[in-house]
């Protein structure tokens, strides 16, 4: 008895340790963000700050037109999961449900896909934006991103499950086919159209690639450039201000994080990332 | 019905505006937007800041928008991204190793022709005309603004403490090294020297040994001896005496742990930009003391900083209207707040007279050192391969050589070889 | 499966018009564009010139092709093992109920939700020689601490070890959904074998993890060669070279260097290692998929 209770504790001091180093990072991040500069400089590591001061946050939103960076990065990143659900929806129903002559081809392009991550492509994507005027837009944020071979294999998989009954019954009662597409089959696989919404929103969230090499000024700047840039001040470092920025950052997505936990896991486990 | 769906259309367009590119900047009515695209935050940024709001207010014709950039080679990075893909502010700011290259790309507007472009009573030393070898006949396509030498920082309490001076030549700069050093164990409590290992501070030591980068015949010596020399100082620094820290992180990262540990007073000595004279004397809880870099068998200084540049591709009403900014930054009244608030030269001479007038330097001997270093700063050569050099083939070098421990005069030796292919245009591929 | 006939013969082919439309404008001719500019020189503000294989040749010549992949696969290498190690190990501990369990499940994942540019900047406090809470803690032990991020021997296991911090959340999600599909009676049949612990994870978990621990050594792989943000935020691929990887060196040459043919040169290079990577993944999702 005494044996297994020592044990136990054992175990729950090491659960404990293993959470310190997950949690101690945020705290700090967080406990930093209310020092001024004068302990900044002087005694760096303390790990906590002499009172509340709000400088550092003053400092950030002063420094950075924060609003908008925020809204930039909603924008662009429920545009892209938008367009990459509505693209994928048609695509992923031909490919699961339709008999046609270059079904497996299709499919093998769209798989192809997850072998050309955006590093690859930002050259030759950045000169034809270039090309076309686009560079620091909008445009140039979502469209390279309209199709997700991730999120087409998953959509497809989906329809996949879902009985071929039920498009021919729809089809009986003269639904057109855009309706099965976008009116019907939506219903039926809402769970994965919700997980496969939230891992994308999430993921181009926090994308800092692609909008540093594609913007260049505030009009479309994404909110982790921005607080990156904190960083790059170049007179002396202010871990202050950096890391009040970097709480604004990951709140907003831990929050998100805290309420969608299940479904997003379920987005991870289904068929990885 | 129908008002609805013309709001409902106002509202996808307000939505859609961003996608397209349209630029909705918050411009007072009647006046020309000037875009203007500035690198360094912190202090320097509050500076500047104040000086474009106060140029807004000071006329009714021009609105100069400032869009900040991160540090020097961030913003030059958004620059040329911006030239290629045609989308360039009216002005902006660059490094000078870069605006012999930008201007051989044909990217920089030419600004002779611009009124009163003759007559800007700039300091020479600061200026196109005397930054660059020959850049006074070339066309002139670059502005000072924000120009600095590199000079050595001294912490007061410690000179005070070991009855010392500012070192005045490499041996007393190493003693005093030596004396501000303290050890416990085999772990430096305090560090007698630091210094980012960058090309900018090799090129002083280079001049100091007496040699040059790039000969008057066009040949990359790399300052032949001289460079080795130069190196060789830092190594002896680092590695055998260890007095002196190297900065970790690369860029300005190096630039800001160098301040850092400076006010922190875990250095008693280092070398950096004038740039940060104000910041480092507001944030210290001790005396600093500036200083001229020491001489070894000569005094030698490069000069660095930026320059204004406008941009060829920017639509003709901006440049106009930028330019009449750029002229306005250039009078007196605003180079000596740039100049006093920050650490950087005054870059025109009746603001030089002035302060002199005013009994600034009297009162401020700290601003002064860098001015006087003047005297002794040499012109680069004007070379579109420089920052190429620099960048590719020296730096990663100089790293090497202090962190790595290759050999100096076997790495420099490559490195002019490899400097000397790139040079004729016809060699390097890219 | 059983596929309907399309309504009308164009039906799928309009249906896929606008992915094959973007695949091909945003995959496939970006693909072709860097083969093609990789015998250029271009530095995208002049005239592009024929140069033929000097910028392979200068990549290679000059050393750099080889750095960057050999700095590429260690890291990578240091990343996979260490992330399937931690989260499997976390699994294993994790796998239980209870609040606090669950609390440290969120916790642990939410590295991986979190920006990189976030775990990168707190990181880079962390790391700080001088001033970081990592060297505080070492100092603390009475050791000596190192220059996390300054010294070009340590400055790439500081970077993998903190993306192994931010991934192994990903690594230990899998493993738990792989531990939950271990029927319960394969282990009650070998602690009536008298197994112990360890034998019962060697001879019943481990093997029946195999296909999930194929998966998560895969993916990651393919992603820790595709690193970039922590490089770009901490180290800028320095200190001399050492966190050079093969994205930040593409980066860098196009952004930095100007050089947009050698960045293509590196470009092509790099696809044809993500391919062979993917070859390696499929591989491993087949061998998934057949032990299901």
């Amino acid at each position: 008895m005494r044996t297994e209770s020592t044990g136990k504790r054992v175990l729950i001091y090491g659960l404990m340790l293993i959470g310190l180093v997950w949690l101690l990072p945020y705290a700090w991040m967080v406990s930093t963000s209310f020092k001024t500069l004068p302990e900044i400089v002087q005694a760096p590591t303390a790990p906590l700050p002499s009172g509340l001061s709000t400088e550092a946050y003053r400092e950030v939103f002063h420094s950075l037109p924060l609003g908008r960076y925020f809204w930039n990065t909603l924008l662009m990143s429920v545009l892209i999961s938008v367009v990459q659900i509505v693209v994928a929806l048609p695509a992923g129903y031909a490919l699961s449900k339709l008999g046609f002559k270059g079904r497996g081809v299709a499919f093998g392009l769209v798989v192809a896909t997850l072998l050309i991550p955006a590093q690859v492509r930002f050259v030759p994507v950045f000169a034809l934006m270039a090309d076309w005027g686009l560079v620091n837009t909008m445009t140039a944020l979502v469209l390279p991103f309209g199709v997700s071979g991730f999120g087409t294999f998953l959509i497809r998989q989906a329809l996949g499950n879902v009985p071929n009954s039920v498009v021919e019954a729809a089809r009986m009662d003269g639904a057109s086919e855009l309706y099965i597409v976008f009116g019907l089959l939506p219903r039926m696989i809402t769970p994965t159209l919700v997980a496969f919404f939230m891992f994308s929103f999430i993921y181009h969230y926090s994308d800092y690639f692609w909008p540093l090499v594609m913007t260049t000024d505030d009009q479309v700047r994404t909110l982790p450039l921005g607080i990156a840039l904190l960083r790059e001040q170049g007179t002396g470092v202010r871990w202050h201000v950096v890391m009040a920025g970097n709480v604004l950052l990951s709140m907003p997505v831990l929050a998100l994080f805290a309420i969608v936990q299940k479904h997003l896991l379920r987005a991870v486990t289904s068929r990885g990332v | 019905m129908k008002l609805s769906r013309r709001a409902w259309l106002g509202g996808a367009a307000a939505l859609v505006a961003p996608l397209a590119g349209c630029n909705e900047q918050n411009v007072p009515p009647g006046r020309q937007l000037v875009p203007f695209w500035f690198s360094y935050g912190g202090k320097n940024r509050k500076v500047l800041e104040k000086l474009v709001d106060r140029y807004n207010q000071s006329q009714s014709v021009n609105w100069v928008h400032a869009v900040f950039q991160g540090d020097y080679f961030e913003n030059l990075a958004k620059l040329r991204t911006a030239a290629a893909a045609k989308a360039v502010p009216a002005v902006s700011h660059v490094v000078g190793e870069v605006i012999p290259y930008l201007a051989e790309a044909g990217v920089l507007e030419a600004l002779d022709g611009y009124p009163g472009a003759k007559d800007l009573g700039l300091v020479k030393a600061l200026a196109q005309a005397g930054s660059w070898v020959g850049g006074e006949e070339r066309p002139l396509v670059a502005l000072p603004f924000n120009r600095s030498t590199p000079i050595a920082y001294l912490n007061g309490a410690w000179l005070e403490r070991h009855n010392a001076q500012p070192p005045k030549t490499w041996d007393e700069m190493i003693a005093l090294a030596k004396t501000f050093t303290t050890r416990k164990g085999d772990q430096t409590e305090r560090w007698g020297f630091e210094c980012p290992i960058d090309w900018w501070f090799w090129a002083a030591l280079v001049g100091q040994a007496g040699g040059q980068i790039i000969e008057p015949n066009g040949a990359v010596s790399l300052g032949g001896d001289a460079g080795v020399k130069a190196v060789r100082l830092w190594r002896r620094m680092v590695s055998d005496e260890k007095i002196m820290k190297p900065p970790p992180g690369r860029d300005y990262s190096a630039w800001e742990v160098t301040n850092q540990d400076f006010l922190a007073e875990r250095v008693g000595m280092i070398w950096t930009s004038t740039a940060f004279l104000k910041y480092l004397e507001e944030n210290a809880k001790f005396p600093v003391v500036a200083a001229p870099l020491p001489a070894e068998t000569r005094a030698a200084v490069p000069s660095g900083g930026t320059f204004f540049v406008m941009l060829k591709s920017a639509p003709e009403a901006q440049k106009r209207g930028g330019w009449e900014f750029l002229r306005w930054m250039m009078l007196p009244e605003q180079t000596i707040e740039w100049a006093t608030s920050t650490g950087y030269m005054p870059v025109a001479t009746a603001a030089i007279e002035q302060l002199e007038r005013d009994g600034y330097y009297k009162k401020h001997p700290n601003d002064r050192v860098a001015y006087d270093q003047l005297s002794v700063a040499f012109a680069w050569p004007w070379s579109p391969h420089l920052f190429r050099i620099q960048r590719e083939i020296v730096q990663p070098r100089l790293e090497k050589i202090v962190l790595s421990g290759a050999d100096p005069a076997e790495s420099l030796k490559q490195a002019s070889e490899l400097a000397q292919r790139e040079i004729p245009g016809a060699g390097g591929a890219g | 499966m059983n596929l309907l006939r399309p309504r009308r013969p164009g039906d799928p082919y309009w249906m896929l018009l606008p992915t094959l439309l973007l695949l091909a404008v945003f995959f496939f001719y970006p693909l072709g564009f860097a083969f093609f500019k990789s015998f250029y020189q271009w530095d995208l503000l002049t005239e592009p010139r024929y140069v033929g294989f000097d910028n392979y040749h200068a990549l290679v010549a000059s050393g750099d092709l080889w750095s960057t992949f050999a700095t590429t696969l260690i890291f990578s290498l240091i990343v996979v093992v260490g992330a399937m190690a931690l989260g499997l190990g976390l699994a294993l501990l994790l796998n239980r109920s209870g609040a606090l369990a669950g609390f440290l499940r969120a916790a642990i994942f939410s590295a991986y939700v979190v920006s990189w540019v976030s775990v990168a900047l707190l990181w880079m406090w962390v790391l700080d020689s001088e001033n970081g809470a990592l060297s505080a803690l070492v100092r603390g032990l009475g050791l000596k601490p190192l220059d996390w991020l300054g010294d070009p021997n340590v400055a790439l296991y500081s970077l993998a070890g903190v993306t192994i911090w931010k991934i192994a959340g990903y690594a230990m999600v899998l493993y738990l959904a792989g531990l939950q599909d271990i029927p319960e009676s394969l282990y009650e049949a070998a602690s009536l074998d008298g197994a112990g612990a360890w034998e019962r994870f060697k001879n019943v978990t481990w093997p029946l993890l195999r296909p999930t621990s194929a998966f998560v050594g895969t993916t990651s792989l393919i992603a820790s060669f595709q690193v970039f943000d922590v490089v770009r935020v901490m180290t800028q691929g320095g200190p001399v070279k050492s966190t050079t990887v093969f994205v930040y060196a593409i980066y860098e040459q196009i952004f930095m260097n100007l050089r947009v043919g050698r960045a293509s040169a590196l470009v092509v290079v790099f696809f044809f290692l993500l391919l062979g990577l993917t070859a390696l993944q499929l591989w491993g999702w087949r061998d998934k998929e057949s032990s299901r």
